[in-house]
């Protein structure tokens, strides 16, 4: 399902997102994430540690939400954004191979600046000790540019 | 603060008493409170032994009660500090070690002031004409009558002389933590919890002070002791207002994240309902102390907000162009929504937080009053915007990739 080029735009043109989780109770917590994007499969990939807060969060509660902005001091009506919210799946200490071809190489050009952590899965080799990857199908999504909305729900 | 379990604070005269049965059967605070009321049936025994007018007895149980109630308040002390946790700065951490040994010092310089007071209190009383005493227990009393009302005056005298003391205490406390305050380099602070205890501590010797006010009826033929009184009064008042005061004004974020706060522009709220997480970008303003963010009436956050107050709030710096130096704190808790009702009390606060937006974001502020917006977007205060503090309960800071846990 191809969603509004704003969106689009937004998803592909930034790598950097805010990941909000929330435990049993309701709780939230947010963590800002390296991500990529994937159209074809509507879905978001992050890398995190498995004994990080937003993995204890997601095992009891798989739905989150992710924002990806861009923000002006200036200006409120260049601010602009989409927050996607979706169900998550934790892969564990698999490589990415399950990415396409595309979103790979979005992947490598995105995380190529990233030495350490990240080299591990450029390179498509296991990843790091204790890395999991997560993996958010997205369910709905919102956009907005200063005062105006837009929705879209994908299933 | 490391708390030396051996090493009990107490005072002199709460220990004497604490040691003798039935006292010393009871937890602390309760031996002085059984101590204070068999003071009370005591007393009204005697008086009607010794066939004493009613306004006697009246004016007998006012003091025992004044005593009780200091009592308690004071007795708030020992047991706050000891739950008191270490400040996260070497100089604050020596300053309320220091604190702490003086106001129970071992070689009990508490009872000094209370010793000095009741001393010249009784000299008075007994040379220099004053006729109270025979106000209260009549011409010739017995020689029991007077030593139960000499006790009752100690026990007075020895509560007046604890409330100079911590008050003092804490008024150079706070004015000492203050100034350390200012030389915290990078993570060093002390928690919120424990500045909010001295703040109570300091608020607990302002009642002391008001309840002081209760001894002027037995005393009230003698101007000169009622001046001494509203003295007392008045000086406890402005020494526990004033080390209140300064406390708050201490800020409780240690500098690297009060800068970080203090100078970034945007935030994300992250809230949830059932499940459900929702995450937004918003403007929010620091005043040293409080978080404030402000959001329309009409949108999702406030809605959710409305049914589950639990918020994460993350500011951060982002600079795309060093990624290993950005910085993140992340505080989760709650949020206190400011509404109608808030008006009377908190009109000041909204005010002042109302002036910082315009101030931070004064672009903002023209844009949103001068265009043709939607309903959400409009900025009438309390209508259509709300104000929202965040009141946090965890702080996580990031320094690259490094990521602390900082108490609150």
């Amino acid at each position: 399902m191809n969603i509004p080029d704003e969106m689009r735009n937004i998803l592909y043109g930034n790598y950097f997102g805010y990941v909000c989780t929330s435990d049993r109770n309701d709780q939230p917590h947010i963590t800002p994430v390296f991500f990529v994007y994937d159209e074809p499969s509507q879905k978001i990939f992050f890398i995190t540690n498995d004994r990080s807060k937003k993995v204890k969060n997601i095992n009891e509660n798989p739905k989150l939400s992710i924002t990806v902005d861009i923000r002006d001091k200036k200006n409120p009506f260049n601010n602009e954004g989409v927050m996607a919210q979706g169900t998550a799946e934790i892969t564990e200490k698999g490589p990415v191979y399950f990415l396409p071809e595309e979103t790979l190489q979005l992947y490598t050009d995105i995380y190529l600046e990233f030495k350490g952590k990240y080299q591990a899965v450029i390179e498509n080799r296991p990843l790091g000790e204790n890395d999991v990857i997560v993996q958010i199908k997205i369910e709905k999504m919102v956009y907005w540019k200063g005062p105006h909305f837009k929705s879209v729900k994908l299933d | 603060m490391r708390i030396d379990e051996k090493k009990e604070m107490k005072w002199i005269y709460e220990i004497i008493v604490g040691s003798i049965p039935p006292f010393s059967f009871l937890p602390y605070q309760y031996s002085i409170l059984l101590q204070l009321l068999l003071l009370l049936v005591i007393g009204l025994a005697l008086g009607f032994i010794f066939g004493l007018k009613p306004v006697s007895l009246i004016y007998g149980s006012l003091g025992i009660l004044v005593a009780v109630s200091w009592s308690l308040l004071i007795l708030q002390l020992a047991p706050t500090l000891r739950k008191f946790r270490a400040p996260l700065s070497k100089d604050e951490n020596e300053l309320l070690e220091r604190y702490r040994e003086i106001l129970f010092h071992r070689n009990h310089y508490e009872a000094v002031p209370g010793l000095v007071i009741f001393i010249s209190f009784m000299l008075y009383i007994f040379n220099f004409g004053s006729n109270l005493l025979e106000y209260w227990i009549g011409e010739k009393p017995h020689v029991i009558l007077l030593l139960f009302v000499s006790l009752l005056i100690w026990d007075i005298c020895y509560r007046m002389g604890l409330g100079i003391w911590t008050s003092i205490l804490a008024l150079w406390r706070s004015i000492n933590l203050r100034k350390l305050a200012e030389k915290r380099s990078e993570l060093e602070h002390t928690p919120y919890t424990e500045l909010n205890y001295l703040r109570k501590l300091d608020m607990n010797n302002v009642f002391f002070g008001m309840i002081s006010l209760l001894l002027i009826p037995i005393i009230q033929q003698d101007s000169f002791l009622v001046a001494i009184i509203l003295f007392f009064f008045i000086f406890l008042i402005m020494t526990s207002f004033a080390s209140a005061y300064i406390v708050s004004k201490v800020p409780w974020l240690p500098p690297d994240i009060y800068n970080l706060v203090m100078e970034s522009s945007f935030a994300y709220i992250g809230n949830a309902f059932h499940g459900a997480t929702h995450v937004t970008p918003v403007v929010y303003i620091f005043d040293g102390q409080r978080i404030f963010f402000n959001t329309s009436k009409e949108s999702k956050k406030f809605k959710i907000l409305r049914k589950n107050k639990k918020v994460a709030f993350l500011i951060d710096t982002r600079d795309m162009n060093n990624i290993y130096e950005n910085k993140a704190v992340l505080f989760t808790g709650e949020v206190k929504i400011y509404g109608l009702t808030d008006l009377p009390f908190r009109f000041m606060q909204m005010l002042g937080a109302r002036s910082l937006f315009i101030k931070k974001y004064p672009e903002y502020t023209r844009k949103y009053a001068t265009s043709e917006l939607p309903k959400a977007w409009q900025l009438t205060p309390i209508i259509a915007r709300i104000l929202i503090e965040i009141k946090p309960a965890r702080i996580i800071y990031w320094r690259g990739a490094k990521q602390i846990s900082v108490p609150v």
